[in-house]
This record gives C-alpha cells, sequence and structure tokens, in this order.
C-alpha cells in the first residue's frame, strides 16, 4: 500500500510515523523543510519538499500512483485543491482536513466525490464531540458507543471503594452477561485480563456493556454520577468554539480567552457562551467567576502543559470533572497519572479515524483510547471470514487481543467464550499496540 | 531519555550477516571444484567457521529488543566491516596463499572497503579460486555489506535507516522509495545490471571469462583488484581499456541517477549539477595529464596520440573514481603527474557511488560557498544561499560538508605523521595516506602502481587496514566511536 501525505503537522507526522512502522510506504510531503528535517533519517518512509498546490510537486511524490492521498496541511482550501490535484493524476482515494462543519453534511458527501475528495476530516470537531460525551457521564475516563448505542466500551478509573477492587477473574464475580471487562489499564501498561488477574485500586478498567447495564456497572465500580450543570473551559481554541456550540443547552458555559480580538469573535461564534476576556491560570480571576460552583473544566489552548496544569489546580479548587487537550504524547500517561479526568489528544483522534482507510477488512469504525496505547475497532464478520470458524475460546486469538461484544440484527450482545461469531455479525474488538493488523487477518 | 546500549541485536545482526558471509564464501567453492585446485577444503572450512560463529552470536543475542538508537547503529557498522574482513582473511590463511595474519587481514580489508592495495608481488601465481574470492570481496563491498544484506535478507526491521545512513555515502541521502529495504533492492539491481553487461563487454573485447568476471567485480565496486600483476596494463587491447574506462565512470556516477534513467525521467540526470562537474573534472585533469605523457615521438603517429589519450583518460578516471587500476606507471612521470594523481585520490566521485574519496559534490559545494564569500565582501548585506540542482542547501548541511572536509584533512595529516614516524618515507607516508582514505591503492614512491604494499612495517599495514575503514564510512561512523561524548552516559 502507498500514502502520500500532504502537511507534515501534528497530524501528518504523527499518522506518517504510525504507519511507516506497518509496511505501508510513505510519501511526506511539506513545503518547509525545516518540519522534515531528520524525518527521513530516522524513520522508514521518504521525505519531499514541494508545494501542497502544485501538479508537478505532488506528481513527483508519487501521487498518481497512490492509493490513499492526505492532505492535513492548516489550510482548508489548500488541502481541498491537493485532493482534486491528486485525484485528477490518479490516486485511488482522498482524504481532506477541513475546517467547515457544513462540509460534513451528509447531502453534500456526493458533491465532494465529484470534485474528488472521497473522506473528510474534522480533527477539531471530533475532538469537540469527545469532550461533549465524556461530559455526558462523568464518573467515566472514556465512553465510546458502537453500533447506534447498541454496545458501549466504559473506561472506569476504581478506587478502594469498588466492588470488584481485589476480585480475581476466575472467582467468578464477574457477571457476563451483564458486562465484560476487556482490558485494564494498571500503571502504564495495558493488561489483557485471563483468570488470575485480578483488579486493583487504580486500575483503569475497560468495560464493554448493553447501555441498559450501565447503571449496574457504575454501581460494581463504586462510582457516584454527578450531574453537569456547568463548565468552564479554557482557551478559545477551535476545539472550545466547537465544544461551546456542541454542549446541550442544560450547561451552562464560561469561555476564558486572554486575547481581546479573539474573544470578541468568540462572542460572535458562540452566543451562548459568556466569553471572558482574561488567562484561566490566575486563580483569583477563576475564583472570581465562581470555580466552585463550576462542575467541569476544560483545558484547550495549544499549550499542553498549560492545559495540564490548569485542570490541577482546578481540580484542587474543588471542580469535579475535568478534560485537557495534551497534543505532547508523552505527557498523556503523566497526565493520566495527575488524576486528569479525560484526556484529549487530537492528533491522535484524527489518525485513528484515517488508520481505518488504511485496513483491507470490512472495519466500520476505529476509536482510539489516548490513554492505553490501544484501539477499539468496529468489524464486520463476512462468510469467508476465519473468525466464524470457531468458538472464540477456540480460535487462536492473538495475545493482545480481546472481543468484547457483537451486534446482530441491531441487537448488542456480550461475547462469552462459547460464542460462535456470525456472518454479518458486528464485531467489537480491543486490540493493544498494533494487533490491529494481526486481527485484520481473521475477519478478510 | 537514555537506554541501556543494545548489545544483543548487535549481535543479532552480526550473527545473521555471518551466515550471510559464509554463504559467499561456499561459491569460491564451486570455482575451486572447476580448476580442480583442491581449494575445497579451505573454502568450505572458512564458511564453516563463518556459518559457526554466526549462528552462536545469533543464539547470544536472541529475543534482541530491535529498537536501536544511533550509537548502536555506528558500532553494528563498523564492527560487521571488521567481523566481515577478520572472517574473509581465513581463506587466505588456511590456503597458504598469504601465511600472514597481518598481511591477510590488510588484503581482505583493502577488498572490502575497495581499496585494492595489494601485498601480493605475484598474483598470477594464486589458485584461481583465492583470486575470485579476492575480488569477490571488492565487489560484496562496493555497494556496502548493509546494503547488499538489506536488499536480500529481512532482518533489519526498523533499524534499517540507521544502518543505511551508517553506510551509505555523500552528505544527502536519497531515497528512491519509501522503504529503505526497496531502495537497497534497487541499488543491487542496477549495480548486478552494470555488472553483468561488463563482464559480457569484456569477454567479447577478448578477456577470458574468469578475468572478465574479476574485472567486472572490482571494475563496479571501483576496487581496482586485478587478476594479473601488471593490472590493466597486461592487455595491451584499446578496446578492453575503453570498457573499464567507461564502467569506472558509471560506477563513480550516483546509483539514483540510473534509477531516474531507467524511470525515463532525464531532466533529473541532465540537470544533475555533480555529474556535470564529474565530466568537467575528468576532461580537464585528462587534458594536464596528457602534457605530462607526451614523448618526442608522440604526435608522429595516430596511434601515439590515441594512446597518450587513452592513458592519461584511464589514469585520471581510474583514480577519481578512486579504483585504482593501472595502465602505466604515473611514478614514471613528471612529479605534476604524481600531483595530480593526489588530487584526484583526494576528491573521488560521485556521493551515492561505489567511489571513495571526499566526493564531489561535498567539493562542489565547499568551491561554491567559497566563492560567494568573495560576492559577499562586495555586497556584504546580499543574500547568497549556496543552490545545488535548483534548490538551496540549507546552512547545517554546508556546516557539516565543511567539517567533513576539515577533518578528512586533518586525519591524512596525523596519519602521515604516524606512517612516517612508524618508518615509511615522506612520499610512501603522504600517497599511502590519501590513497587508504579515499580507498583508491596505488600510493606513491615505493607503494606506487608497480610495486605493493608487502614491503611496510607491520604496524602501518593495521594502521592503514583500519584508515581505509574509516575512509570507506565516511569518517564518522567510525571516528564517533572514539569520542568521550559517544560513552558518556
Amino acid at each position: 500500500m502507498k500514502i502520500v501525505i500532504v502537511g507534515a503537522g501534528e497530524v501528518g507526522t504523527h499518522l506518517a510515523k504510525l504507519l511507516a512502522k506497518e509496511h505501508i510506504d510513505i510519501t511526506l510531503m511539506d513545503e518547509d523543510p525545516e518540519r522534515l528535517r531528520d524525518l527521513d533519517a530516522n524513520y522508514d518512509l521518504m521525505t519531499r519538499t514541494g508545494l501542497p498546490n502544485s501538479i508537478k510537486d505532488l506528481r513527483e511524490a508519487g501521487s498518481q500512483d497512490a492509493d490513499l492521498f492526505i492532505a492535513v496541511t492548516p489550510l482548508e482550501s489548500v488541502n481541498m485543491t491537493a485532493c482534486m490535484i491528486a485525484d485528477n493524476l490518479g490516486a485511488k482515494k482522498t482524504l481532506a482536513r477541513i475546517d467547515n462543519p457544513e462540509y460534513l453534511q451528509p447531502q453534500n458527501k456526493e458533491f465532494f466525490k465529484k470534485l474528488g475528495v472521497d473522506y473528510l476530516i474534522y480533527p477539531e470537531m471530533l475532538a469537540a464531540q469527545e469532550i461533549v460525551t465524556s461530559l455526558e457521564i462523568t464518573w467515566l475516563r472514556q465512553n465510546l458507543s458502537f453500533c447506534n448505542g447498541e454496545l458501549i466500551l466504559l473506561g472506569i478509573k476504581v478506587r478502594d471503594n469498588a466492588l470488584i477492587v481485589g476480585k480475581k477473574f476466575m472467582s467468578g464475580f464477574f457477571d457476563h452477561r451483564r458486562y465484560r471487562i476487556v482490558a485494564i489499564k494498571r500503571n502504564n501498561t495495558t493488561i489483557i485480563p485471563g483468570g488470575a488477574d485480578e483488579i486493583m485500586a487504580n486500575d483503569i478498567v475497560y468495560f464493554i456493556a448493553r447501555p441498559e447495564n450501565i447503571n449496574f456497572v457504575r454501581d460494581q465500580a463504586g462510582k457516584v454520577d454527578h450531574k453537569i450543570s456547568s463548565a468552564m473551559i479554557m482557551g478559545g481554541s477551535r476545539i472550545a468554539q466547537k465544544t461551546a456550540q456542541s454542549l446541550p443547552a442544560s450547561i451552562n458555559v464560561k469561555i476564558l480567552e486572554k486575547d481581546i480580538e479573539r474573544s470578541y469573535l468568540l462572542a460572535e461564534r458562540c452566543n451562548r457562551a459568556l466569553i471572558i476576556n482574561g488567562d484561566a491560570r490566575n486563580l483569583e480571576l477563576l475564583r472570581d467567576e465562581g470555580i466552585h460552583e463550576t462542575d467541569a473544566f476544560i483545558a484547550v489552548t495549544s499549550n499542553s502543559e498549560a492545559n495540564i496544569l490548569a485542570c490541577m489546580a482546578a481540580k484542587r479548587l474543588g471542580v469535579k470533572k475535568t478534560v485537557a487537550e495534551v497534543e505532547n504524547i508523552d505527557y498523556i500517561m503523566l497526565a493520566e497519572s495527575m488524576d486528569i479526568g479525560t484526556v484529549i489528544n487530537k492528533k491522535m483522534i484524527a489518525a485513528s479515524y484515517i488508520y481505518q482507510l488504511t485496513l483491507d477488512a470490512d472495519v466500520l469504525d476505529v476509536r482510539t483510547l489516548t490513554s492505553a496505547d490501544a484501539e477499539v475497532v468496529e468489524f464486520v464478520a463476512k462468510s469467508s471470514s476465519k473468525i466464524i470458524r470457531s468458538r472464540i475460546k477456540d480460535l487462536r486469538l492473538p495475545a493482545n487481543v480481546n472481543i468484547g461484544g457483537y451486534v446482530r440484527n441491531g441487537e448488542g450482545f456480550i461475547v462469552s467464550g462459547d460464542t460462535v461469531i456470525q456472518p454479518d455479525d458486528h464485531v467489537i474488538c480491543f486490540c493493544v499496540a498494533s494487533a490491529i493488523r494481526k486481527l485484520e487477518n481473521f475477519f478478510q | 531519555m537514555y537506554r541501556d546500549f543494545n548489545h544483543r541485536f548487535i549481535l543479532r545482526i552480526t550473527g545473521a550477516l555471518l551466515l550471510f558471509e559464509s554463504a559467499f564464501l561456499l561459491t569460491a567453492v564451486l570455482v575451486s571444484w572447476y580448476y580442480s585446485e583442491m581449494q575445497e577444503i579451505t573454502f568450505l572450512s572458512s564458511a564453516g567457521i563463518s556459518a559457526l560463529a554466526g549462528g552462536l552470536a545469533m543464539v547470544l543475542g536472541r529475543n534482541a529488543n530491535p529498537v536501536i538508537g544511533r550509537r548502536e547503529g555506528s558500532v553494528i557498522v563498523t564492527s560487521i566491516w571488521l567481523v566481515f574482513s577478520a572472517v574473509g582473511m581465513l581463506p587466505y590463511l588456511i590456503s597458504g596463499s598469504i601465511p600472514s595474519v597481518t598481511d591477510a587481514f590488510f588484503e581482505t580489508m583493502s577488498g572490502f572497503t575497495t581499496t585494492g592495495a595489494s601485498i601480493l608481488n605475484n598474483i598470477e601465481a594464486h589458485p584461481y579460486s583465492i583470486l575470485y574470492w579476492r575480488s569477490l570481496t571488492q565487489w560484496i563491498g562496493g555497494l556496502g555489506i548493509i546494503v547488499i544484506s538489506m536488499a536480500l535478507l529481512p532482518i533489519f526491521g526498523f533499524s534499517s535507516v540507521q544502518l543505511f545512513s551508517a553506510e551509505a555515502t555523500g552528505p544527502t541521502k536519497d531515497k528512491i522509495h519509501p522503504k529503505m529495504s526497496e531502495t537497497a533492492k534497487r541499488l543491487l539491481a542496477i549495480y548486478i545490471v552494470l555488472t553483468i553487461a561488463e563482464f559480457l563487454l569484456l569477454k567479447v573485447a577478448g578477456m577470458g571469462w574468469f578475468d572478465a568476471m574479476n574485472h567486472a567485480f572490482t571494475t563496479m565496486a571501483t576496487g581496482g583488484f586485478s587478476t594479473k600483476q601488471l593490472s590493466a596494463g597486461h592487455w595491451d587491447s584499446p578496446f578492453i581499456h575503453y570498457i573499464l574506462i567507461l564502467f569506472m565512470f558509471l560506477a563513480g556516477v550516483n546509483f539514483t541517477l540510473f534509477y531516474f534513467f531507467i524511470k525515463r525521467n532525464f531532466d533529473k540526470v541532465s540537470t544533475n549539477q555533480e555529474l556535470k562537474f564529474y565530466a568537467l573534472i575528468v576532461l580537464v585533469f585528462t587534458a594536464i595529464l596528457a602534457t605530462t605523457m607526451a614523448g618526442p615521438d608522440t604526435f608522429s603517429s595516430v596511434h601515439g596520440i590515441e594512446k597518450m589519450i587513452r592513458d592519461s583518460l584511464f589514469t585520471v578516471v581510474s583514480l577519481i573514481t578512486t579504483t585504482g587500476y593501472g595502465s602505466v606507471d604515473y611514478m614514471q612521470l613528471e612529479p605534476l603527474a604524481w600531483v595530480l594523481a593526489l588530487i584526484t585520490m583526494l576528491i573521488g566521485a560521485s556521493a551515492g557511488s561505489t567511489a571513495g574519496g571526499m566526493k564531489l559534490v561535498r567539493v562542489l559545494l565547499v568551491v561554491k560557498y567559497a566563492y560567494y564569500e568573495f560576492k559577499r565582501i562586495i555586497h556584504p548585506n546580499a543574500v547568497f544561499p549556496v543552490r545545488y540542482n535548483g534548490s538551496i542547501v540549507r546552512e547545517d548541511v554546508i556546516t557539516k560538508v565543511l567539517a567533513f572536509i576539515l577533518i578528512y584533512i586533518l586525519v591524512i595529516i596525523i596519519g602521515t605523521v604516524v606512517l612516517a614516524g612508524s618508518g615509511m618515507g615522506f612520499l610512501e607516508s603522504l600517497g599511502g595516506m590519501v590513497t587508504c582514505i579515499s580507498d583508491v591503492g596505488p600510493g606513491l614512491g615505493s607503494i606506487g602502481p608497480a610495486y605493493s604494499f608487502s614491503e611496510i612495517p607491520a604496524f602501518s599495514k593495521w594502521f592503514l587496514s583500519i584508515v581505509m575503514l574509516v575512509g570507506r564510512l565516511e569518517l564518522f561512523t567510525v571516528l564517533v566511536i572514539f569520542t568521550p561524548v559517544f560513552w558518556k552516559k
């Protein structure tokens, strides 16, 4: 497989490094040689300096033979044009990063396809959606729903008071008809649990469950539900705007932005939110604005360190739910251990979305778990797939893979060892690190 | 973040490559068998030792973590070249062709680094299979041990990029394919096709098939080992000389240009400044050298003029590509010829070719940079970026090139002092140092084209063996291991 990526920004570079490890031919192009520096000497990929909208440069980067052409420069129109040129040169599929939610509406899909842009991605929107879901149920670290909500994946940090803490899997304590624990994140390692494993305090436990059992899971995990009625957002970035626009009307939103010009812009775009011109790192200001009565604090400035620290300060001031955007991948584990409720990483969200386009098997959805170095994948089983040949426990699945549940005829089920997957089932799998490629063979 | 030095991975890679070397050694068994030389046991036992050592190293290095840093990269490449030479000298020792360890190691290192400096004084007296192995070491070393094995074996995994850049030559490493192993495969294919083409042409021109094969091996590697004591001078055929000139020249061209040529991307080839510079330098030096060759009756016949031009062209191409074949002995000419020989050896041919030396692209960049320094005196505020093939060369690349050339010259000066201290004469010390660091072969004075390195002191042989390796891996890869910062935690 051959992929050309234009734009060596955060998303493009992250994606190129990720895919280069997987025997995919990657060409990364950018107009600024400084950004490409040292990349091709350290990773198995090719870099090229060239203008994203030059036909000659795109041809030299090999766009005409590309199976997938990805344009992720910061500028929407540049990305669109690059995709059109690449499509015309002969690229099989194209993807553009965009900045305008109108483009994502279903009725426009055909139009963009005609122009030569097959897929559109809006990383800020994806990040904002993740923030909004994380605020719906506050006791969850992660909340992903699959197949119209028939199955949900829940990431929960368990404390001493949880019923499941100190229980071994073989003890039979866990009610596998109502939920299944697919993975445990302990310190910096993700464990696929076996019979002898035990749940300990401060683990992040990943459950697959049907939505009606969510309260049962909460009881088992010893969590209390807080309703969010007010949120404070630090920084007026694009993610902040998207979040403010998509939060339900029942939540009161304040945005703190230190730049006055940007504050006016925010006031224009997010008319439901109260815009405050000031630095959110100033605790005096936070107190004045009523941080004590705020339920959620969301830090989404471009500065990861500031986001982490501000969230910790907010936590100390009594905020129950904190969300931080952390773009520095090495800091994610750190933020995780500092008890930041939810960590958002724009480039990982975007990369996992693009990643699913590179898989051969019929994959409907790939979601990355920011804090676990793992992915949750929704595969569709076919009549020719290896997965349907025997019971799950006889399949000899790779070690770092766990099948959590499946959806048959629109109804979700939790798997057990004796389950046999049937054709057309949608199977939800949990894959650590890059096990996804190994699992792919079972569904081809 | 500091990681422990990854010894296991180094062992594993070295072990795998030793198995690879034993496969090469086994091909010499066929040559011995064909000529009924009774040398089968020599090569079988050498291959056996190589395989045994390789297997052992692989067992010791099993389950190694495949992640390596730059430090391991330098150590792996350097140690592989040393280990290959240590194993590659076994046939000489076992067969008794070269009884001394010092001489055998020098000859093998001279082979793998494609230097072509020899301690043999009567080449024709040695068995065919030994001569075949001697030429084959050059052919393997020409493209690079790592590059050849990367093309044929999928053992390097993620670390291939670092190893490739530690071995490949030139200031910029052009990839012609996003995957390193694919790049290596394409380079190897070009190398093999050119070698076969030369072999066939030499055969047609009248060489025996054994000589043709060996000369094809050592020309394409710009090595210079010959199967005859008189080197190319053994054949009096202009046709053979012109074929050798052509393929030496081609071996000194950046191999990625052949790839662009095959891909019908002629613009890239015709606008390549290094290639033009290469052709220009060869022509100018040939013209100057020709003046020193003109004797009283040169111009009396067309044949005399043709021979003068052919000999000077042969000498210049042979030295600038750091091959080191001789058709005439330049030590018999005026001292001007010696100076020219020394300069051409220093410059070397293109980056990304099999040649040694400083590489033309570096010389070209420095010449441009120096010229712009003058322009800057006249227009102090003007911006004069150095351009190469139409794009601007970044300042840090220039700095690296300048540092390279400076260190190159420093190493030559220090080495000359060391050699003179070990008891060699002035011409021999300077010539030996330049010829070995540039991986050419013949030096000056009593180690000139007509003589061999057999008479120099044992210490000098070991020293020059290491110098050849330092030159072949372009200084930094080997020298960095000897810097304190390399070992500091």
